[in-house]
């Protein structure tokens, strides 16, 4: 697959001024803006990492750049979600897109596991969804009150579910507000700083878990972001990620995007 | 009823200045009898009612969360409260979600002309509240 891969950017490297992809060196991986006469060799697929944060950040930084990205199913939702609020440039960027195994999409509870034109791999079945997501509505209160409140007490306060999701690029954060975040509390009393994240996900989460996988408490963060994302589906009919032209509902009037009950 | 039960409930209520908070104004007075529970803060459209600030009011002590502005249609700012109608909804399966009585918190259109519906809404909100208890016990205990 990365044969396949390497070649379709070869061949961007004519037509852009760089490819965003990973590159294994010294025992290592991390981002990298290939260029021509980069060493194909050393790029690589995995660990996921969120790349089109380095894409926005060049295209910030670089006005006229031309990029090519390598990008999985997620990578793609989070560029539409960003395209949207112009952190991307749509007209500056070609997907080099490629699918991932069935083994990842379980993992990932994914239920969009490929881009849609991958230049690579077989699109598998989408994952089953996370199973405490599925059983969530039979929940009592109580019980989701006591996991929560020890899930969140976990929390360092590292920001790292911030700093690595692809759709929180806002300058001045409200969990950093000392209006809503008391500084010098931790864990950060409950609810506060969690349900602040989780409102602000709201039609923006794609639903890629890079927050989860980077927790260092191991809080499964995503099965409140996947019930914000089943709720802005059903009382609004969007899912984030899935479509470029449909406009972020929660900034329109009710008669742009109208509730669905 | 406070008395007998122990608990006096804490109820924070955002009113739009245009059309909830002069609807309460003119409850007052015509000297209708709104609950003493109910701490008013005034925004000037309920579409500045952020998600920060009705989780910080919890978080100050509220036991309930009130959320109140003009009808659909009527806002001065013609569509602020559309966005409260998709984003309140919101908030409150969220806090069900880490389970908080969503409950506690309620969304509800007064005009300035509805002073009774001022009183109705406030009344039957606290009673509701008082019923539920300290939101301490839910979130502390
Ligand atoms: S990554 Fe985990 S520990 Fe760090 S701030 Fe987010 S929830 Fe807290
Ligand atoms: S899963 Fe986490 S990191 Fe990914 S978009 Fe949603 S909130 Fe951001
Ligand atoms: S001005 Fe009253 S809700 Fe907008």
């Amino acid at each position: 697959m990365i044969a396949a891969i390497r070649e379709a950017v070869a061949e961007r490297l004519g037509s852009c001024d760089g490819v965003v992809a990973l590159r294994r060196r010294n025992g290592g991986v991390a981002p990298h803006l290939f260029q021509k006469g980069d060493e194909l060799a050393e790029m690589e697929l995995s660990p996921r990492y969120p790349l089109m944060t380095v894409v926005s950040r060049l295209h910030k930084a670089f006005p006229a750049i031309r990029l090519g990205v390598v990008a999985r199913g997620c990578d793609e939702r989070a560029y539409v979600e960003m395209a949207k609020r112009n952190q991307i440039d749509p007209t500056r960027l070609e997907i080099i897109g490629f699918a991932c195994t069935a083994e990842e999409a379980q993992a990932c509870y994914c239920r969009e596991p490929s881009p849609k034109h991958p230049v690579a791999g077989t699109p598998p079945a989408p994952g089953p969804p996370n199973p405490l997501v599925a059983k969530y509505d039979s929940l009592p209160l109580e019980e989701r009150r006591s996991f929560w409140k020890k899930q969140f007490s976990k929390c360092i306060k590292c920001y790292g579910c911030r700093n690595i999701c692809p759709e929180c690029f806002c300058e001045a954060c409200a969990m950093e507000d000392m209006a809503w975040v008391e500084p010098g509390l931790l864990a950060p009393p409950f609810p506060t700083f969690h349900l602040i994240r989780a409102m602000h996900m709201a039609s923006r989460c794609v639903a890629c878990r890079e927050c989860e996988h980077t927790c260092p408490a191991y809080i499964p963060l995503t099965v409140l972001y996947d019930l914000m994302r089943r709720d802005i589906a059903d009382l609004l009919g969007y899912i984030p990620g899935a479509d470029i032209e449909a406009q972020q509902p929660l900034s329109l009037s009710l008669e742009q995007a109208p509730l669905k009950k | 009823m406070s008395v007998e039960s122990g608990f006096d409930p804490k109820i924070v209520a955002f009113m739009c200045n245009w059309c909830t908070y002069a609807g309460a104004d003119n409850a007052g007075v015509a000297r209708m009898e709104s609950p003493h529970n109910i701490l008013a803060v005034r925004v000037m459209c309920s579409g500045r009612v952020s998600p920060e600030m009705v989780i910080r009011a919890f978080r100050s002590g509220a036991d309930g969360v009130l959320v109140m502005g003009c009808h659909i249609g009527d806002c001065h700012y013609a569509a602020g409260n559309h966005r409260t109608a998709k984003r309140m909804p919101l908030l409150r399966n969220l806090l069900g979600y880490v389970g908080i009585n969503p409950e506690r918190m309620e969304l509800a259109w007064v005009s300035a002309g509805e002073a009774p519906r001022f009183v109705e809404v406030t009344q039957a909100f606290t009673k509701k509240i008082r019923n539920l208890g300290p939101l301490a016990q839910e979130v502390t205990e």
